[in-house]
């Protein structure tokens, strides 16, 4: 009965860690336009956490430039298990405009398993929602699975 | 042998162990502390012996040195005398000076003439030992004096140290001030008296009551323990001296010497000049220990120095007792004599983990310390026992005395209808909050947070040196545990014979010499303590503990992670976060950890820092106007 | 059945069931949500559910608990459960409605000041052992509150113990709801009102809450003493944070409510429990919602100047009124 309250409250309380890799600004604050009265987030149990150590779900916005690259692998690995992977905008999935340059190391997708993919320049919100909604249903089945 | 030798034997054997060391112990380190463990030891067990008649079976012990027994109503020999409250304190010497000799075996190996360090050594635990149990005026002044010679002289004895021969000169100047005023006030007691006995000056003062010469005198003694004990305007060598002596000493300093001070001011204040009952004697008294806790602890908070600190708490937790002390009710006495027992305890274990830091990394400086628990986790643990015990944490031995003191504190203020003394209970309760805070900026600072790359090779100090260290922490716990034995044990009988100056003239005068100088008895009333249950407390918290450990713990069993990752990364992931950044050393040092409460007061601690000159002219016009001004207060309201 | 094992059990109840350890954790955690609910509907948002602060403590207990390499082991792990402990049996010396304290002779305001402290230097320790800068930080300024709000938390009482004891000392808190049983709540008598204030604005920066949060500011020094704990004792600490908003809210219907009587029995128990939560919901919504709501983030120093002058200011008002008798 314990292992099934955690599992579940596991998708109940997912709390978000947010990198932002070089990001135009514009994905984080549609993330932030999640949290606002209209459309808020908190009523899944959706929180901003202030360290790595606290997440669930860390959410990476922006290309992966050569600058930031070590700073988010070194924080993702700070992220206890079970833990998810998303990614904010079409940046980090393929970079986007920024793809060819001589600083961008990107995608994510080379340095860790992505769980969550919400594409677009910048995403709705409505779409990020739906995407954290979708990690936090795999934090549950992880959980599950660490069984 | 019957157990009347006992006290002198004690206190004539550390002298002797002083000159045999001195003869035969200059070359072998194993002789001389042979000879000063023997007599150490022979005191320890002697005075530990007086529990069962003193104690138990409330005798007071009166000694003539030589059979000098008083002719025709005049004392004419040196007597000693143990009651109660003597041999309260005498257990408190001789439990400190044996566990710091214990440590003084590995703590000073690596120091020179060591055959002058045990000289002095004994030199200064006999004089504090005579000084508690001598039953005359003039031979405490003698043990005042040499306690206070060798003090300075051990205080200086590190001295390629930088500021230890300073320190040494400031003790000397302040001290032989505070003996000067002792002296000038024995001078004046004999003029007014005829007498040097204790015993016979409370009877005789009793019948003539103060007047103007003894008020001089009985306001130059008070001045002469306040420089022994350190309060406030003359606790500026302190803090000095405490610093740049070997820890072994600092520890004597504060378990024994200024306790030697205290338990002058009660003698005095309370069996000899028997003026406890006047209110402004109080008054003086309670003023100066409170303004003596609350600078004691806001100067701790600005220091940056580990044993400076202490020194500085040292001087605050004096501050508690005199306040105590100072209320003249039983409840206070009780409160008074249980936290200066437990300041003994805790702050001698403190100033063995600061002396284990020192011994293990060369250096007490806060800014250069930090993530020592994982190199020295014992020490750690009797640091953070003596932490919690100072800042009077539950179960531990501070919690129960400060917590009579708060009692007794507002009990007279509401008795007396004075909200004075209320503000006086408030004030006790945020210098221990104080407390607690310089303890946190220790513990983060040298304790835990993150290692110097000088100190990774850090290792845990010797056995012999955690011993006492142990002795002490356990003391700690079963002070706060067993407080109702405690009470009833030891601190009652010591209580009693501070109101019992009819037993205490009597004892050395022949009985009915006490009643034929109209002395009474010091208005007794049933001490109302309020009932904590600490034992039942302890099994709570322990059940509780329990329980939740057990809840936490059916969710942490291990399971293996899931590994998603597609390239194999460096494990980083026990590393400190440093918001991504390639953790390094980076440690949050204590020098300046409460900068929030800090600026706050800017103004607080300018004057006060202003006021700390370091300049021992300036202490000296301190010391003298103080007395000046004591004198004055005693001569408007008492005489 | 011998005695013993009778009172055993007896004891046993009160200590893990009620009013200890299970009744503080469900009523906290219970409080903390409302609280979060409230909160959200003064923003116009939604909010999670009432019970969301139980999803968040089980989810944390099913994380996985990282012991970074600085921290002390040990140190590390017990801190959390030392303060939930000290909570749980806090309210063992709480009287309730006319019931005596089901352990309330062994202590007093001094006793409960004491150990209201140890939650918070759980947290400290926990936070210098994890070894981080952050943390350092941290607890630098959750020391910083505690001397803030200590000195008006000490007025309010000394104020209290004289109302009731008059010329003797009266510390017990089994006296001061015997009191107010007799003459009616203190909350009801005016001198009394700047100090129920005072104790009032104290409890926000006990529990923590904005815009006392300093300690764990999470948006500029990454929750200070928290910042490397994850898992069951991070779970533990927010347990620590709950129970608190309900221990100290509890604390204030003790000292300015007690004299509302229910009757006894075991019918008493149980109205007494509900009553004592609906009022510590009441108030938890008064001085922590309603404030956290309109205010930003103080800085420590601001911090500790507001309850030195105004908190204490308030507490001390009623001191000297209520020396004089008033």
């Amino acid at each position: 009965m314990f292992q099934k309250l955690i599992a579940k409250s596991m998708m109940k309380s997912p709390w978000l860690y947010h990198i932002n890799t070089g990001s135009c600004n514009g994905c984080d604050i549609e993330l932030v336009a999640c949290l606002t009265p209209r459309y808020d987030v908190e009523r899944y149990g959706f929180k901003l956490a202030g360290t790595p150590r606290h997440a669930d779900i860390v959410v990476v916005s922006g290309p992966i430039t050569t600058q930031s690259r070590d700073r988010l692998v070194r924080t993702l690995e700070q992220v206890p298990e079970p833990r998810c992977v998303v990614t904010i905008g079409s940046c980090p999935q393929s970079g986007n405009v920024f793809k060819g340059s001589y600083s961008i190391e990107g995608p994510l997708e080379k340095y860790c398993h992505v769980d969550v993919a919400i594409a677009g320049c910048t995403p709705k919100p409505e779409a990020i929602i739906e995407g954290l909604y979708k990690a936090a249903q795999i934090l549950q089945k992880k959980r599950e699975a660490m069984k | 042998m019957s157990y009347i030798h006992y006290p002198v034997i004690s206190v004539m054997g550390l002298f002797l162990g002083a000159f045999l060391v001195e003869i035969f112990g200059s070359k072998n380190k194993k002789v001389r502390f042979g000879i000063t463990l023997v007599f150490v030891t022979l005191a320890t067990v002697l005075t530990y012996l007086l529990i069962k008649p003193v104690f138990f079976d409330q005798e007071i012990i009166s000694y003539w040195m030589g059979g000098w027994k008083p002719e025709a109503g005049y004392a004419i020999g040196i007597g000693y005398e143990i009651d109660g409250l003597s041999l309260f304190f005498g257990l408190l010497i001789v439990t400190t000076f044996f566990l710091s000799t214990i440590y003084s075996w590995r703590y000073m190996e690596k120091d020179h003439h060591l055959g002058h360090y045990y000289t002095l050594f004994l030199m200064l635990c006999g004089a504090v030992l005579g000084l508690v149990f001598t039953g005359d005026i003039f031979n405490l002044f003698i043990m005042i004096e040499i306690m206070t010679f060798a003090a300075v002289a051990l205080t200086a004895f590190r001295n390629n140290r930088e500021g230890a021969l300073e320190a040494g000169f400031k003790y000397l100047v302040i001290g032989s001030l505070g003996s000067s005023f002792t002296l000038a006030g024995v001078a004046i007691l004999y003029l007014s008296c005829h007498t040097l006995n204790m015993a016979q000056l409370a009877a005789l003062l009793s019948e003539k009551g103060l007047d103007g010469l003894t008020g001089f005198a009985f306001a130059l003694m008070i001045a002469g323990m306040g420089v022994k004990s350190f309060i406030v305007p003359f606790h500026t060598p302190a803090a000095d001296a405490y610093t740049t002596a070997p820890t072994s000493i600092s520890m004597v300093f504060s378990g024994m010497v200024n306790k030697a001070g205290v338990y002058g001011m009660i003698r005095l204040v309370y069996v000899v000049f028997r003026a406890m009952g006047l209110s402004s004697v109080q008054l003086l008294l309670v003023l100066f220990g409170t303004v003596t806790m609350f600078v004691g602890v806001t100067m701790a908070l600005a220091q940056h120095d580990f044993k400076r600190l202490l020194a500085f708490h040292s001087i605050s937790q004096i501050g508690y007792v005199l306040t105590s002390i100072g209320l003249g009710t039983y409840f206070g006495l009780f409160g008074g004599l249980f936290h200066a027992m437990n300041h003994t305890l805790f702050k001698g274990l403190l100033f063995l983990t600061a002396g284990a830091v020192l011994y293990a990394t060369g250096t007490t400086d806060l800014d250069r310390l930090g993530g020592l628990a994982k190199r020295m986790p014992r020490t750690t643990a009797y640091f953070l026992v003596g932490a919690a015990a100072i800042s009077g944490i539950p179960p531990f031995n501070g919690f129960a005395s400060k917590w009579m003191i708060y009692q007794a504190t507002y009990e007279k203020a509401v008795s007396t209808g004075n909200i004075a003394f209320a503000f006086v209970t408030v004030i006790a309760l945020l210098v221990s909050v104080m407390t607690l805070a310089s303890f946190i900026k220790v513990t983060q600072a040298v304790f835990f947070g993150q290692c110097p790359l000088a100190l990774t090779q850090t290792k845990e100090v010797p056995f012999s040196m955690r011993l006492p260290m142990a002795i002490l922490s356990l003391l700690c716990l079963a002070g706060g545990i067993g407080y109702n034995y405690v009470m009833s044990y030891v601190l009652s009988p010591a209580v009693h014979s501070v109101s019992n100056a009819v037993g205490y003239v009597d004892a050395m005068m022949g009985s009915g010499y006490a009643t034929a100088h109209k002395v009474t008895m010091l208005q007794s009333e049933p001490a109302a303590l309020s009932v904590w249950n600490p034992v039942m407390w302890l099994l709570l918290f322990v059940v509780v503990l329990t329980a939740v450990t057990l809840v936490a713990l059916t969710s942490e069993k291990r399971r293996g992670p899931v590994t998603t990752g597609q390239e194999q990364i460096p494990d980083g992931k026990y590393a400190t976060f440093f918001g991504g950044e390639k953790s390094e050393h980076s440690h949050v040092a204590g020098s300046d950890l409460f900068w929030g409460f800090k600026k706050d007061w800017k103004g607080y601690f300018r004057v006060a820092g202003n006021l700390h000159s370091g300049n021992v002219n300036d202490y000296a016009v301190w010391t003298v106007a103080a007395t000046a001004l004591i004198t004055l207060f005693v001569m408007i309201f008492i005489v | 059945m011998p005695d013993f094992i009778l009172t055993f059990l007896k004891t046993a109840l009160h200590v893990l069931i009620f009013p200890g350890l299970l009744f503080v954790a469900i009523g906290g955690l219970l409080l903390a949500g409302i609280d979060r609910k409230v909160l959200a509907r003064m923003q116009r948002r939604i909010g999670p559910p009432i019970v969301q602060p139980f999803f968040d403590f089980f989810k944390l207990m099913g994380k996985e608990t990282i012991i970074p390499n600085a921290a002390r082991p040990a140190i590390y792990k017990a801190a959390p459960l030392i303060g939930t402990a000290s909570l749980a049996i806090m309210m063992l010396f709480f009287p309730l409605f006319g019931h005596q304290a089901a352990w309330g002779s062994t202590a007093d305001l001094i006793v409960i000041l004491y150990l209201m402290t140890i939650p918070a230097v759980a947290i400290i320790v926990g936070g210098s052992a994890s070894g981080s800068p952050f943390a350092g930080i941290g607890i630098s300024r959750e020391m910083v509150t505690m001397m803030a709000y200590e000195l008006p938390l000490v007025l309010v009482f000394l104020a209290a113990a004289k109302k009731v004891g008059g010329t003797s000392l009266v510390f017990s808190l089994d006296s001061i709801t015997a009191w107010q049983q007799a003459n009616g709540c203190l909350l009801f008598h005016w001198a009394m009102i700047p100090a129920a204030l005072a104790l009032l604005l104290v409890i926000p920066a006990e529990v923590g809450t904005q815009p006392f949060d300093v300690a764990e500011a999470e948006t500029e020094i990454c929750e200070g003493p928290l910042i490397e704990y994850s898992g069951a004792p991070l779970a533990m600490y927010k347990l620590n944070t709950a129970m608190k908003m309900f221990v100290m809210t509890a604390l204030f219907t003790v000292l300015f409510l007690g004299g509302i009587n229910l009757g006894g029995g075991v019918l008493g128990w149980v109205l007494g429990g509900l009553l004592l939560f609906a009022i510590c919901a009441v108030l938890t919504i008064l001085c922590m919602t309603l404030i956290h709501a309109v205010t930003a983030r103080l800085k420590v120093e601001h911090l500790f100047k507001f309850y030195w002058t105004v908190v204490a200011g308030l507490a001390l008002v009623s001191l000297v009124l209520v020396w004089f008798g008033l």
